[in-house]
């Protein structure tokens, strides 16, 4: 899926529906401005869009804090050096947040490609068993993701991103099996385990 | 509920959630600025202060004191890279730095 498309920033949420269809002439003054070499327009150009890749990426990376910033800052240079092919058919943040969706799903690759032996489910931390959650409990939207992130920070990395991949970033297990060199039958295994985990510390939290 | 519906449903309601922690922080901001005018600067001269004060843009009043020299090379180059306001705005969240039309100043405000 080529990084522009208005799917990419439909999976980046709220942010992206901070984006007009297209850029704006104002943004596309911007744009033009920054090719320029305009410092002033390239500062103009963070001040205005820093906040929604930012959101974007450190809610992808949760609970790797440490990656958001180097991504971000990886999003932006690559947006310059292809900000002359940019044509202008989304808006400017669905474009950005398109290019810091696959910086995200790069960081997910490597966390699936890491030799990094899972834990059993009986070193997990320990919960009651897993059990059909409440819905109630995802009434409170805000609670819902606070709880969210608790969790994935204390599940193995490759669980985290698993889900993360799965199910925020919506790809198909098809695919990430194919991007990370594992078989279908593998992801889904992984997936498995990593739900598991996850609704046990759900419902014990 | 599936694990299915329950992920996708989960997923959904978290991404609608805003909070404080979606504004990047300025010293990101600061960092990025830096980032781009010094990779634009490496592949040749930036516009020029004379220009970039042309299309509306005040300056600093360090961009300020260089865009009267009749230098072109002068004019074109990037003293945010020798400035202290970059470094400070690059480490600290909320630096000692003040001045009117600074980039690292305004993305503290903003």
């Amino acid at each position: 899926m080529p990084p522009e498309t208005s799917s990419a920033a439909d999976s980046a949420g709220r942010t992206a529906r901070l984006g007009a269809p297209e850029p704006s002439s104002e943004d596309q003054a911007l744009l033009a401005a920054v090719l320029a070499k305009d410092r002033k327009a390239a500062a103009e150009f963070v001040a205005r869009y820093a906040d929604a890749v930012y959101a974007y990426v450190s809610r992808r990376l949760a609970p790797r804090a440490d990656l958001v910033e180097d991504v971000v800052q990886d999003v932006f240079l690559v947006a310059l050096q292809k900000l002359a092919t940019f044509a202008g058919q989304s808006s400017v943040v669905g474009w950005l947040l398109g290019i810091a969706r696959h910086k995200v799903e790069d960081v997910y690759r490597a966390r699936l490609r890491e030799p990094d032996p899972l834990p059993d489910e009986d070193d997990m931390p320990s919960a009651r068993p897993a059990v059909t959650p409440n819905l109630d409990d995802l009434i409170d939207a805000a609670r819902a993701e606070e709880k969210t992130r608790q969790i994935l920070e204390r599940l193995p990395v490759a669980y985290s991103a698993a889900l993360q991949w799965r199910y925020w970033e919506k790809q198909s297990v098809r695919e990430m099996a194919a991007q990370t060199g594992k078989t279908e039958k593998a992801i889904e295994r992984l997936l498995a385990r990593a739900r598991t985990s996850f609704r046990r510390l759900w419902e014990a939290s | 509920m599936t694990d299915e519906r329950f992920f996708t449903r989960l997923a959904e309601k978290t991404d609608a959630v805003s909070g404080a922690a979606d504004r990047a922080p300025a010293r990101l901001k600061s960092r990025l600025y830096s980032a781009l005018v010094a990779e634009q600067a490496a592949a040749g001269p930036l516009r020029s202060l004379p220009a970039t004060k042309a299309a509306g843009h005040p300056l600093c009043v360090f961009e300020h004191v260089l865009h009267v020299v009749p230098n072109e090379r002068i004019v074109s180059m990037n003293p945010c890279r020798v400035c202290h306001a970059r470094v400070l705005a690059e480490h600290f969240e909320s630096p000692p730095i003040y001045w009117p039309h600074c980039p690292y100043v305004d993305f503290q405000r903003r």
